[in-house]
């Protein structure tokens, strides 16, 4: 079956996500990386590779092959937050997909082509994230992964690019052999010694040769420059949290009906983990004002599962997070880093009594269902006015 | 200062004092060892503040002196020397070190003795004396219980606790729990104070296996005194308040479980490489005579299960524990038989020899995991 697949990369990321926060970036060479002598540049502008710099290069070698381009020290908070919006886009509107790394994503969008015409989805796509990020983007669409990872890099800077079924050997012909993922240095130098420098070169090759010369990664190179990759998209997963959050009909800065909210989550998510049999081992809270500005903060704790530790640091979370003395919209709470098990017991902290509420509460729960008893604190979620949903 | 010593007869001590060293100090002075020479008694100390320990050998020589001797590279040339005798040079005005042996010179720069810091001295004091083995086997017993959290620092050592009636090593770390009870000392005094986990690992390596070597212990408020053979250890006692050990240990668990040591110790190590790799958790679930210990990894489909023979005196249960307390446990035990005394899925489980050495007595204590029994 022909498939679709996405190859969908934002530029010289690091460096875009400086650039709006710095317009005065713009136009000019920039690196992003240590700053010191010893440190390596993580991306560069086009501008800086037209010097012939590139991302992985000594920022010393860096600085003299573009004496002028300007330093910048990157903040990788600032940089998987904004991972994290596009994450969230992409994951919104498409059936499969797979994030690769910070700035890269394989998108499956097989057998959509029936309603929306995949090029066209792919396309609106990319609008839409640089619509909500203004960070440019590039895709390329293809029959597999490799195909459409070359294609992308053929579409940059902020292009997008289409190599139709049938064609794919005809565009790799022509290009490099460096632009094959998995080439790198090394191979590179090997392949340059017996001659070949261009893909047509390796396609007209006999896979036994290079089968010979390079072992089973020349026979995955050899299928790579014909096009031919059939590696499934594999779906990313953070399966490893369970989080719920809550948009108010109206904003709100009801402290007390706030924290009110936060108690009555964390107990249901407690309950969860419980009856799941697992722990977590940290905690994130997420408010976002009525600007639509979100902020986050998260905490490691040591693996729990219990109520009265869990509410203790959603509250303290939230005092800390809550500095902003502006409407609320969206409140949220994420317990991550989750593993199977159950509660260690403290000897000198957790007392039998305690253990045994909490296991009664739970046996009232499975019995009559989630809602059977809640805090007093946290009793007001069940109340459907409240919630948007 | 000048002496001449045999290769070997030097590295044996300064291989015993050199885990004092922190490799990580703040301190440059605090990497090397101090050397002090009198009448041909040579004194080597050792300290990171907390904890220091000295030795001393004799030596042939006839130039008293004191230096401090970089500590690495002194131990890595003795360690690489074969057995010789060498003759150790220093200028206590420049500070030049030179060894000479048979066939090679090694020159080394030394720091001066009044930069290394001075060592606590014993003070209107109290005693004890306790043999060395007894002391040795006290520390290994608990030890692998104290815990690792630097917020809970009475945690991090073992409690000695002087009673009229013996001394109680008791460690935890909050989940489990040891008591070490020596009753052949009769302590003069009752008192107790925490000895931290560093110069509890320190003492087990360098105290003498010999039956009858005794170490005498000092201590006064602040500093515990070891003092064996040769060596002397001072450490800082950690200035936190230990726990009520005594509040948590169950007197009332009528559920026992009587079984062979080393049977459950196989089996529980067999069963918790098919549990979770973060909680180790492992179920215990008893009926009539039969102990059937299981685990699973839901994350990667693997899971085991094994049945054993027991003699249980009880109602029927299931428990959880973390493997990993129970095998150390286990591991730390000798008798053949153990007995696991426990009294509902939510409370301790208590762990002993089926019968105890003569002189000591020993109590193991581990809190189970909660378990989602009740779907």
């Amino acid at each position: 079956m022909d498939r679709n697949i996405v190859h969908i990369d934002l530029d010289s990321f690091f460096v875009s996500v400086e650039r709006l926060n710095n317009p005065k970036l713009i136009g000019k060479p920039v690196l992003v990386g240590g700053t010191s002598d010893r440190g390596v540049v993580a991306s560069c502008s086009y501008e800086a590779r037209a010097f012939g710099v590139h991302s992985a290069m000594p920022m010393k070698q860096a600085k003299q092959l573009c004496p002028e381009a300007i330093l910048v020290r990157g903040d990788h908070e600032q940089y998987s937050n904004y991972s994290n919006i596009v994450t969230e886009i992409i994951s919104g509107d498409v059936p499969l997909y797979e994030k690769t790394s910070i700035d890269e994503f394989y998108i499956d969008l097989t057998g959509m082509d029936r309603y929306f015409g995949c090029y066209k989805m792919a396309t609106e796509l990319r609008q839409k994230i640089m619509k909500e990020t203004n960070l440019p983007i590039s895709f390329a669409m293809s029959t597999n992964k490799t195909v459409s990872k070359v294609g992308t890099g053929e579409a940059k800077p902020n292009g997008q690019k289409e190599i139709p079924f049938g064609t794919e050997k005809s565009f790799l012909a022509p290009l490099s052999i460096r632009k094959i993922p998995m080439v790198g240095d090394k191979t590179f130098q090997l392949l340059r010694d017996m001659g070949i420098q261009w893909i047509h070169t390796l396609q007209e090759m006999p896979l036994a040769l290079m089968q010979q010369v390079l072992g089973d990664n020349g026979a995955l190179i050899w299928k790579k420059a014909n096009g031919i990759d059939n590696t499934p998209v594999i779906p990313y997963s953070e399966r490893k949290s369970i989080s719920t959050e809550r948009t108010f009909d109206k904003d709100t800065i009801d402290v007390k009906a706030l924290k009110g909210i936060l108690i009555g989550m964390t107990e249901k998510l407690a309950f969860q983990l419980r009856s799941e049999e697992k722990l977590t081992a940290c905690v994130t809270i997420k408010i976002r004002y009525s600007d639509f500005n979100t902020y986050t903060m998260q905490a490691r704790i040591p693996y729990t599962s219990l109520d009265h530790v869990l509410i203790d640091r959603v509250s303290g979370l939230f005092d800390k997070l809550f500095q902003k003395r502006m409407l609320i919209r969206l409140i949220g709470i994420k317990f991550s880093h989750l593993i199977q098990g159950g509660h260690q017991f403290n000897m000198f902290e957790d007392t039998a009594e305690q253990i045994q509420l909490y296991q009664a509460m739970d046996k009232l729960r499975n019995r009559y269902g989630k809602d059977a008893v809640n805090r007093a604190a946290g009793m007001d979620l069940n109340d459907p006015k409240n919630t948007k949903k | 200062m000048k002496f001449i010593v045999s290769s070997s007869a030097l590295q044996k001590p300064i291989e015993q004092i050199a885990g004092v060293i922190n490799p990580k100090s703040v301190l440059p002075i605090l990497d090397y060892f101090l050397f002090d020479l009198k009448k041909g008694r040579l004194t080597i100390s050792a300290t990171d503040l907390e904890t220091s320990m000295t030795t001393s050998l004799n030596v042939e020589s006839n130039a008293d002196g004191k230096i401090a001797v970089p500590s690495k590279i002194m131990l890595e040339t003795l360690k690489a020397l074969p057995e010789q005798p060498l003759t150790f040079n220093a200028d206590v005005e420049t500070l030049n070190i030179e060894i000479v042996t048979d066939s090679g010179r090694y020159k080394l720069s030394g720091q001066k003795p009044d930069d290394f810091p001075k060592m606590p001295k014993i003070d209107s004091s109290s005693s004890i004396s306790v043999k060395t083995a007894a002391l040795g086997n006290a520390i290994s017993k608990t030890i692998f219980a104290t815990g690792t959290d630097e917020m809970r620092q009475a945690l991090t050592g073992v409690l000695f606790e002087l009673k009229k009636d013996g001394i109680n090593f008791v460690a935890t770390d909050a989940n489990r729990l040891v008591r070490f009870r020596n009753t052949a000392v009769k302590p003069t005094e009752e008192i107790s104070f925490v000895i931290p986990k560093k110069a509890l690992n320190l003492l087990k390596s360098s105290l003498p296996n010999s039956e009858d070597a005794v170490a005498k212990i000092d201590y006064n408020k602040s500093n515990a005194f070891f003092t064996f053979g040769d060596v002397n250890l001072i450490c800082r006692l950690i200035d936190e308040k230990f726990p009520d050990y005594k509040a948590v240990i169950p007197t009332e668990n009528p559920n026992k479980l009587l079984i062979n040591r080393l049977e459950f110790l196989g089996s529980i190590r067999r069963i918790s490489i098919f549990s979770n790799k973060s909680t180790h958790q492992v179920r215990l679930k008893v009926a009539g005579s039969s102990l059937t210990v299981s685990a699973e990894d839901l994350d990667f489909s693997n899971e085991a299960k094994e049945e054993l023979g027991c003699t249980y005196d009880g109602v029927d249960m299931e428990i959880g524990f973390n493997a990993r307390f129970l095998a150390d446990m286990l591991s730390a035990l000798q008798s053949d038989d153990v007995v696991l005394n426990m009294s509902t899925p939510n409370r301790a489980g208590v762990l002993v020899p089926s019968s105890q050495n003569e002189g000591e007595e020993i109590t193991m204590l581990v809190m189970p995991l909660m378990l989602n029994t009740y779907n």
